[in-house]
């Protein structure tokens, strides 16, 4: 199992010579193959830099990210985006003008790793594993919200990366369609077992289908506190009532809240 | 990788500020690239005879053509023909938004309007102004009046269908609020249906501005007897290929100069609009 | 139309569609015949002021459908047709060339900073002339007066759609950049499956304003200098007093700028389906 990530000392300073923000300020993380890792925090705590940084979009200042011991990221350097660092968008990245069916495909064809009718037809595969069998030849517009993705998230398993990266991806939805969205994902997770780093604001979110939850300060961004969570998967929302669920909430929310205060004061605006 | 400047993503080298001269060549590279680009293709326009480039050697070079300026700048003739021009247009231009933006806005709110007009505009819009200024000579009692009402046809098509355009997308959900927090007719229209219109109009204006620009020439050239345009086919006509160009530039300057200031008041018109 | 917008929208709701598009025909055809009355009435019968000298409605249509018109030019004459292709022949040529240029120029210029450095300040001082104000230079340069009006016709539609190329470029999402190069798409692949048919929506709306361009410099640049097509014939027609033959002219120019920017919108329209569903399209 592939997927080891390894952040020491992630330091992200925008604009060092004139505001100097402290997005990120001394990181220290792990996450294990297969792990499922859920931070939380407030707007602008720096959990979106360290996912561009993980994926390639953006460097670091100083400190350093090994993915299964291969330095991606070191001060003003970056392994460039690819397939083995997929992201999942918040706002959705299908390309509208192609349909289901290439857009899912397209990535390991482009890259050669599979011919176009085995792509096919492992595509049919997992599309239909998340109810979305028959939709091959619809474009994006034509889907709703949760369809559109569940789509995304099977383009990003095609490719087989080390590491999933998933950008607050259900923050669009509402609340009805995340919840069954979010069964989804965990039922998908335990066929196609990967390493994930997952980011929301939602804490329920993140305790449901997190193996641990790191919750960050208000910018800059900290590790204040790194919860585990040993449910068994694949959780069903019946667990959202249930004791351990709700200890675990009561350990983080505390913490969480605290720290959203603290960014709302300072007036962190959405950054959408 | 890539010199992509969509590619938002900083690559290292351009997020170091400083003071080398790598960094220099970074922050004000469009400017340099575009005053070598524009510099370049000067020089080679200047010694094209002396190169045997066929076409631009016909041409005079640029230093005739900043000396022939300098005369034509000091000339009557050169600045009573820009006032003419700056009359023309402006009248033209505010006869369509004073005829376009009404129309198009009853058309919007009236289906009956719109569906009895819009016919009758697809048809006659279709006929490039130009086109029309044989009629306009023979129906309007002077030359001035056609080559208004040249630039008035231009700039009257593109009003009125960015009002109709603006007016009908207006959101529902606005009109609703209105009428929920008790507006009469009049209010409605003055606080809510004009302003989300705006935009639209806005636009209009600004595109109808270029347009007016084309038709003037178009008209002078024609149909006109003083003029920019007249100025310029005077001077293809007796060879003075120096003035040509510095016509030309001039009236590139002046249609440039109008765009701006009808830029400039469309953003005072709507400061809600945020900048692209 | 103060309670209006309740009770209209009420009306339409009772109304089924089917029937309101008869109505909006038959309103249409209303609004035709009022104008085309008003015309037979202010020219042809009563000739009220300087209405007197427009050419007459009757006599125009009636020169257009006979067989032996009185001045040379109706459907049924050799040279109306000689006219009218040989400006469509421009248009077709001129619009073909600006779009090939025109999409590849806008193209680079959005995807290699220097390539757009270089171009992109030449075409900005040349832009803000008006087409017509290149004619006497156009004339100087070009080696024939067709090159002369095919080429005057091309810029027109060059430096639009140069822009809206480049326009539609800027507009694309940067999110659907990071997602390509996440998938691995190689510089081309990205060329290829984002950026053209990203910037199509804008590139297109541009195609339809480079089309009315192209018909509007064509007709120009044949009045000053041409020898054969519609706008010249316009412009002799004027000049000989042969109204009714002008009017044939203007009516024929009309459609085929119509049925041209019709057939591009169409095209785009299949070239875009995906979009049918998104969004409702735009109309022009």
């Amino acid at each position: 199992m592939k997927g080891a990530v390894s952040i020491r000392g992630a330091v992200k300073v925008y604009d060092p010579e004139r505001s100097q923000v402290v997005a990120l300020d001394g990181l220290d993380l792990d996450i294990a193959p297969g792990e499922f890792c859920a931070v939380v925090g407030p707007s602008g705590c720096g959990k979106t830099t360290l996912l561009n940084a993980i994926a390639g979009f953006d460097t670091l200042t100083s400190g350093s990210i090994t993915l299964d011991g291969q330095t991606i990221a070191e001060p003003d350097r970056s392994a460039p985006p690819g397939a083995d660092r997929i992201v999942v968008f918040q706002n959705g990245a299908l390309f509208p003008w192609r349909s289901v069916l290439w857009n899912v495909t397209c990535g390991p064809v482009m890259q050669k790793r599979m011919g176009r009718a085995e792509a096919t037809e492992r595509a049919s595969a997992l599309l239909a594993r998340v109810g979305m069998q028959g939709s091959d030849d619809k474009y994006p517009g034509e889907l709703s919200g949760g369809q559109r993705r569940r789509v995304e998230i099977v383009r990003a398993l095609m490719n087989d990366p080390s590491v999933l990266l998933l950008d607050e991806p259900f923050r669009a939805l509402d609340a009805l369609t995340k919840s069954v969205m979010q069964e989804y994902l965990t039922e998908l997770l335990v066929e196609v077992p990967k390493t994930v780093f997952f980011i929301t604001h939602d804490l329920e979110e993140a305790i449901f289908l997190g193996d641990k939850v790191v919750a960050l300060t208000s910018r800059p961004g900290r590790i204040r506190q790194v919860v585990p969570v040993s449910l068994e998967k694949p959780r069903r929302h019946t667990v959202l009532t249930s004791p351990e669920f709700l200890a675990i909430k009561a350990t983080l929310s505390g913490a969480i809240h605290e720290e959203a205060r603290r960014a709302f004061v300072y007036g962190e605006r959405e950054l959408a | 990788m890539a010199l992509d400047v969509l590619q938002a993503a900083p690559t290292a080298a351009e997020t170091k500020k400083g003071l080398g001269v790598r960094q220099l060549f970074n922050r004000h590279f469009n400017l340099l690239i575009g005053t070598m680009s524009v510099g370049g293709t000067l020089l080679l326009w200047q010694y094209a005879r002396a190169l045997g480039i066929p076409g631009l050697a016909f041409v005079d070079p640029p230093t005739a053509i900043i000396a022939a300026s300098a005369d034509l700048l000091q000339s009557a003739t050169f600045w009573t023909a820009c006032y003419k021009r700056f009359i023309r247009i402006s009248i033209g231009f505010v006869l369509a938004q004073l005829i376009g933006i009404p129309l198009g806005l009853l058309m919007a709110a009236n289906r009956f309007a719109f569906n009895t007009v819009f016919p009758i505009t697809e048809i006659l819009r279709p006929v490039p102004p130009v086109a029309w200024i044989p009629i306009a000579i023979i129906f309007w009692p002077t030359r001035e009046m056609s080559t208004i009402f040249i630039v008035f046809l231009g700039a009257f098509w593109i009003v009125l269908l960015n009002t109709i355009g603006g007016a009908s997308t207006i959101d529902p959900a606005y009109r609703r609020a209105a009428l929920s927090l008790g507006s009469s007719r009049w209010h409605l229209f003055r606080y809510i249906i004009f302003p989300a219109t705006l935009p639209s109009i806005v636009t209009g204006m600004v595109v109808g501005m270029g347009i007016c620009w084309e038709m003037v020439v178009a008209a002078e050239m024609i149909a006109g007897d003083t003029g920019l345009g007249y100025l310029l086919w005077q001077s293809f006509e007796i060879n003075a290929t120096a003035q040509v160009i510095v016509c030309m530039i001039a009236i590139g300057i002046a249609g440039f100069a109008s765009s701006a200031l009808i830029s400039r008041l469309a953003r005072l018109l709507t400061p809600w609009i945020a900048e692209r | 139309m103060s309670a209006a917008p309740a009770t209209s929208v009420n009306a339409r709701q009772t109304v089924s569609a089917g029937h309101s598009r008869l109505v909006a025909l038959v309103q249409g055809l209303l609004g035709l015949a009022a104008f085309f009355l008003l015309w037979w009435l202010l020219v042809d019968v009563y000739g009220v002021w300087r209405f007197r000298q427009l050419p007459k409605l009757t006599a125009s249509v009636r020169e257009w459908l006979s067989p032996n018109p009185t001045y040379g030019i109706s459907l049924y004459t050799q040279e109306y047709y000689k006219h009218l292709f040989s400006s469509i022949k421009r248009v077709a040529i001129a619009f073909c060339l600006a779009v090939s240029l025109g999409i590849l120029v806008g193209v680079l210029s959005g995807w290699s900073r220097w390539f757009r450095a270089v171009v992109f300040p030449l075409l900005e001082v040349a832009r803000p002339i008006p087409i017509l104000a290149w004619i006497p230079l156009v004339l100087l340069l070009a080696p024939g007066r067709e090159t002369a009006v095919i080429t005057l016709t091309f810029l027109a539609a060059f430096f639009i759609t140069t822009l809206n190329t480049m326009l539609g470029i800027k507009s694309i999402d940067e999110v659907y950049f990071r997602a390509a190069r996440s998938l691995g798409f190689s510089e081309w692949a990205i060329l290829r499956h984002v950026v053209v048919p990203g910037a199509l929506p804008y590139i297109f709306v541009g195609l339809q304003i480079a089309m009315a361009a192209c018909w509007f410099s064509l007709v120009a640049s044949e009045i000053v200098s041409g020898t054969a097509g519609l706008g010249y014939k316009i412009w002799e027609a004027y000049y000989y007093v042969q109204f009714e033959t002008m009017t044939i002219m203007m009516v024929t120019l009309g459609i085929c700028g119509y049925l041209s920017s019709s057939l591009v919108r169409r095209v785009g329209n299949w070239l875009m389906r995906w979009r049918g569903s998104m969004l409702k399209g735009m109309a022009r």
